[in-house]
């Protein structure tokens, strides 16, 4: 059967960003000085990943990576999402500069998730899978994955944690109404579960634990398999598809942005958007700045430490170097999920470490006072995450002096936010607090991470 | 098994369990920093002796590939479950005396 007519903006290829900067390949560093592995003799390596993907995620040697057929199809009927100038922000605002943004919101799942759930779930169905579990945090990631296992007729187990959950139980009834099995997180379904409700029966949950729990549950039997939304290497080159639409589309207007800015979790979306431009203005020889914007309540980049980390709490994800909060580091219930894991991913990280992108962090408060304005002056209702970006922007905006040039912004909205009506409420009748840290939280994870690192570290680095 | 030859390197026929070996523990090297591939034999673990994850598995997979000159195929590499370093030969081995080469 054919598919959908593909519009000729459609990248048929993903970006790939190791080709010109191989040195962001992350390596796992040797679990052997970690603390337990006495007793895992017997243990067995498996692949959690189908080996495409895998591969994905250490290829230096080609810049383009054919996007398969099936998925180009799938990507035909909500790609090429639209490219628009802001023009009403910007009168609004009074800057000196041209505003770009890149809407990811339009599709179905509702965000930029669904562009890696349908690669994901295309190559994990391939390689024979039958089961796919997961953990979400704000949501936006279970629900693509869902949406993407029922088209490739694959089970999906879905750990959502619980502050956000509870905040917004429609992303549940999305996730089921695509076949998925929702639990909140912690459960008292695994072991690691079990062990925080214990410690706190009112825990409101981290996306470390809700990994932790999709990890113990995958490990149950040989069909399953643990897939991520954010963080890797392969997910990110999924969403290369929103910068090299950007590219071709600022490049129809015969523009090309000076600052590209987009909210920070674990860096997909950054990354997305972001990594194709870079290679862009490369090619062009000309100077990019990025801003990655991240949340008060979760500020990695900003007051984390480049350490090694592990990116859930049961322990058992490789260990790579990362900007980090600690993996016991629990933010504060902001509405922003998405931008709540306490570690970015470690090609994020490493472009932070080299200087190749600013950051950040933008109170709750702030965020959602921006995505007002976006509503209002532009007709889109930004995820709360993606409000962040745009507060990034406009504090970005407010620092560029008159005299000078316009500065040419694009700015992404990895989705919308119609689904936090009731947080947009709560800002609206001024019930909204700006929530930073919780400092005592912070600092019990910044040590522990420390310590870890002393541990695991010491010896490797010392061969 | 797991392979599509890229090419026309691959498999010579005398390439035993020595020269399987061989290319293990290479890579192994590479994959595993600071390794001591002399100090290593046969019976150590992959994840409780050598300490490698899923990740660095992955990275040794690829290794591989590029040093046996094959496509390693998702839908055989999903169900392998790898326990020391003697399985990893034994894989090397059934890849090299594969019958599409």
């Amino acid at each position: 059967m054919a598919g959908p007519e593909r519009d000729p903006l459609l990248p048929t290829h993903w970006f790939n960003i190791l080709h010109d900067r191989p040195q962001y390949v992350a390596s796992a560093l040797p679990r052997a000085r970690l603390a337990g592995l006495e007793n895992t003799a017997g243990h067995g390596l498996l692949l959690q990943q189908p080996f495409s993907l895998a591969r994905q995620s250490f290829n230096t040697a080609d810049r383009l990576i054919p996007i398969p057929d099936e998925v180009l199809d799938l990507y035909a009927q909500y790609r090429p999402t639209p490219l628009r100038r802001a023009v009403r922000l910007e009168e609004r605002l009074d800057v000196n500069a041209r505003i770009y943004y890149k809407y990811e919101g339009a599709n179905l799942t509702g965000s930029h998730k669904l562009n890696t759930a349908l690669a994901q779930a295309y190559y994990y169905a391939r390689a024979g899978v039958k089961h796919i579990v997961t953990g979400t945090a704000a949501g936006q990631w279970g629900t693509a994955l869902a949406y993407a296992c029922q088209l490739m007729n694959l089970s999906c187990t879905v750990f959502m944690v619980r502050a956000t959950l509870q905040q917004k139980p429609i992303r549940g009834d999305m996730m089921r109404l695509f076949g998925a099995v929702v639990y909140e997180s912690p459960s008292d379904l695994t072991d690691v579960g079990r062990r925080v409700l214990k410690e706190d029966p009112a825990a409101t949950g981290t996306q470390a634990v809700a990994n932790a729990e999709a990890l113990a549950l995958a490990a149950e039997d040989g069909e399953s398999r643990f897939a991520v939304g954010s963080g890797e290497n392969s997910v990110l080159l999924h969403q290369t598809v929103i910068g090299q639409e950007a590219v071709s589309q600022m490049a129809q207007l015969n523009e090309f942005p000076d600052c590209v800015i987009a909210c920070m979790g674990a860096g997909s979306n950054f990354g997305g958007v972001a990594l194709p431009l870079l290679g862009a203005a490369e090619d062009r020889q000309r100077p990019l700045r990025l801003v990655a914007v991240e949340s008060a309540a979760c500020p990695k980049l900003t007051r984390g430490r480049y350490r090694y980390d592990l990116s859930d709490a049961l322990g058992t994800t490789p260990i790579t170097k990362v900007y980090s909060l600690g993996s016991t580091y629990v933010p504060p219930p902001v509405y922003a999920g998405g931008l709540r894991h306490h570690s970015a991913g470690p090609l994020c990280s490493a472009m932070y470490a080299d200087g190749s992108l600013e950051a950040m962090a933008i109170d709750q408060q702030t965020s959602f006072r921006a995505g007002m304005l976006f509503c209002e002056t532009e007709g889109i209702l930004p995820a709360p995450e993606s409000a962040h970006a745009v507060a990034g922007m406009i504090d970005v905006l407010s620092r560029h002096p008159r005299e000078e040039d316009p500065l040419i912004v694009l700015v992404n909205i990895s989705g919308h936010g119609l689904l936090d009506l009731a947080a947009y409420q709560r800002f609206a009748a001024g019930e909204i607090e700006p929530v930073t840290v919780d400092e005592s939280s912070l600092s019990r994870s910044l040590s522990a991470l420390e310590e870890f690192n002393q541990r695991i570290t010491q010896p490797a680095e010392a061969v | 098994m797991p392979a599509e030859v890229n090419g026309d390197v691959a498999v010579r026929p005398e390439l035993n369990r020595s020269q399987a070996r061989s290319l293990v523990f290479a890579a192994l090297a590479v994959v595993i920093r600071g390794l001591k591939v002399e100090a290593v034999d046969e019976q150590q673990e992959l994840y409780s002796d050598l300490g490698m994850d899923s990740l660095a598995f992955a990275q040794l997979l690829v290794e591989l590939e590029g040093r046996l000159n094959v496509q390693l195929l998702d839908e055989d590499l999903l169900t392998i479950e790898l326990v020391n370093v003697a399985d990893l030969i034994d894989l090397v081995e059934s890849i090299l005396l594969s019958p599409e080469k």
